[in-house]
């Protein structure tokens, strides 16, 4: 079904970003509360459960045993992939992977491995053989707005909670899945001409263009992305890239204690 | 169903593996209203298993062929996610859940009152985050919490249990090994206000008593069942007025 063009929605949000205000009365760069369950999913060798607002979101991790690329004998692979069902929202629709389940899985997936965080010769079992192939499955259950963020911390998260079910197909023992990092993402959509962190579900259908940020440990970029119609100046990143460093250390943060509880 | 009685499922002291009694069923508990964008929704925790329903609707019907004049046509997709299973799932559609869709559709069919709102479509969507024998019961389950949770006009709820046979013996609610090397598997949709059954299925061998039997067994169960879920209905109200 096509969203109605909400114009009553974007003149109600421009007019309150010219008080430098938000439908839901944050502050431009503050985020929702937001909630962090790892290891929730029975059958799932590494799980996390992220809620953002009215956002809910589930990754599961599975591993499978494959032959190698014939280029790259000693290395396993790593794919995030991300499904929008139509139990997210009422604008989903069944069928085949839509352009935007699709962008929002590759997002995340650049960031998880740009970042490093998986040494790609560590999933190795038998050069030339065996190697082990690792499946992030994101499953957005409520879409409430940036379900990119809570898509990449559950990803990530679910990613460091795994356990190599090693066992179970007869290769050795199981073992953690060695990670040596916590990429975290941190979205930002123009709304009302200005950018502001976290977008709910009322900003992002009033808003315009959005950017998304995934930075690792050390601070560096690992991915990437403008998505929809519209343009922004280069002081107009530096700007939310200032933000997103501090937002995704506290993220980061936030994970690390969840770990060590 | 597997293979007959080449494994042990049954102790020397007549409890099953899991320590329960033949007439114990799992653990359930239930939530609803657990997904801020859908417009009733509800989780079921079976055992391990962990269903999630949400309902959008009623709302306009498209295509306009699926219309119904006088109903409303109820559209159910049983989903398992990719990290449900032991082996991952292929993302997308299957044989075994387009039938488990069709015949949960068409047993809310028999308990939503339809017919107040013709032409119009009510999308119910069952995903299974963890499986462990016994999903298609726990989404019809989640599927009446979440229609109630919506709330759409019902006659009654459907509440999802099953009964089966392993080792001979008729026991309530089959775990996962239960169901992989049991002899027979019975899940009905029961109507607990009523006692009339809206879901049925069987695979297995079962003489007519041990269907009468597992049958009191699936009535007795959805009766407890039954109470979680208006319990977790009425916790939703307690919520709401706080």
């Amino acid at each position: 079904m096509p969203q109605l063009v909400p114009n009553l929605l974007r003149q109600e949000v421009a007019r309150l970003a010219e008080q430098d205000a938000r439908i839901d009365g944050r502050e431009r760069f503050e985020g929702r509360d937001f909630t962090l369950e790892t290891d929730c999913l029975y059958n799932a060798e590494g799980s996390a459960k992220v809620t953002m607002g009215k956002t809910v979101v589930y990754a599961g991790v599975k591993f499978e045993i494959r032959t190698p690329w014939p280029d790259r004998p000693a290395e396993g692979s790593l794919m995030c992939g991300a499904e929008l069902r139509p139990v997210a929202h009422r604008k989903y629709e069944p069928g085949p992977p839509s352009p935007q389940s699709i962008e929002l899985g590759r997002v995340v997936d650049r960031g998880i491995r740009e970042s490093g965080c998986i040494d790609m010769n560590s999933l190795c079992i038998i050069p030339g053989e065996k190697v082990w192939g690792v499946m992030i499955d994101i499953h957005v259950l409520s879409d409430g707005g940036n379900i990119f963020d809570a898509c990449g911390l559950a990803a990530i998260a679910a990613l460091r909670t795994a356990v190599v079910p090693a066992e179970r197909f007869d290769v050795g023992e199981d073992y953690t899945l060695p990670v040596n990092g916590t990429p975290i993402m941190a979205s930002f959509t123009r709304v009302g001409g200005r950018y502001i962190y976290d977008p709910c579900e009322e900003e992002e259908l009033g808003g315009d263009e959005r950017i998304h940020i995934t930075i690792g440990d050390e601070g560096h970029l690992h991915s990437l992305q403008k998505g929809l119609r519209g343009v922004f100046t280069p002081a107009e990143f530096a700007e939310i890239f200032k933000v997103a460093q501090n937002k995704c250390a506290e993220l980061r943060k936030v994970v690390a204690e969840k770990e060590a509880n | 169903m597997g293979g007959y009685g080449d494994v042990q499922l049954l102790r020397e002291d007549g409890l099953r593996l899991d320590g329960r009694k033949v007439d114990e069923m799992r653990p359930v508990s239930i939530q609803a209203g657990i997904l801020p964008a859908a417009d009733g929704s509800a989780m079921v925790t079976h055992g391990l298993n962990v269903a999630v329903a949400a309902v959008y609707g009623p709302m306009e019907a498209h295509p306009r062929k699926i219309q119904r004049q006088d109903r409303a046509v109820i559209d159910v997709r049983y989903n398992m996610a990719p990290f449900s299973t032991s082996d991952r799932i292929r993302p997308g559609f299957n044989r075994r859940s387009r039938e488990i869709s069709k015949v949960t559709a068409e047993s809310l069919e028999s308990v939503v009152l339809v017919e107040r709102y013709p032409r119009a479509k009510i999308r119910v969507e069952i995903e299974i985050l963890a499986a462990e024998a016994g999903t298609r019961c726990a989404g019809i389950t989640a599927a009446s919490v979440a229609l109630a949770d919506a709330g759409i006009p019902m006659r009654d709820m459907i509440v999802g249990v099953a009964s089966g046979k392993i080792e001979g013996t008729v026991v309530l609610d089959l775990d996962k090994a239960e169901d992989n090397y049991g002899q027979a598997d019975l899940p009905v949709g029961i109507l607990p206000n009523t006692g009339e059954i809206a879901f049925l299925q069987m695979d297995g061998d079962l003489s007519p008593e041990e269907y009468d039997l597992a049958m009191e067994y699936n009535f007795k169960a959805a009766g407890e069942i039954h109470e979680i879920m208006v319990d977790a209905l009425k916790a939703r109200y307690e919520e709401s007025e706080n």
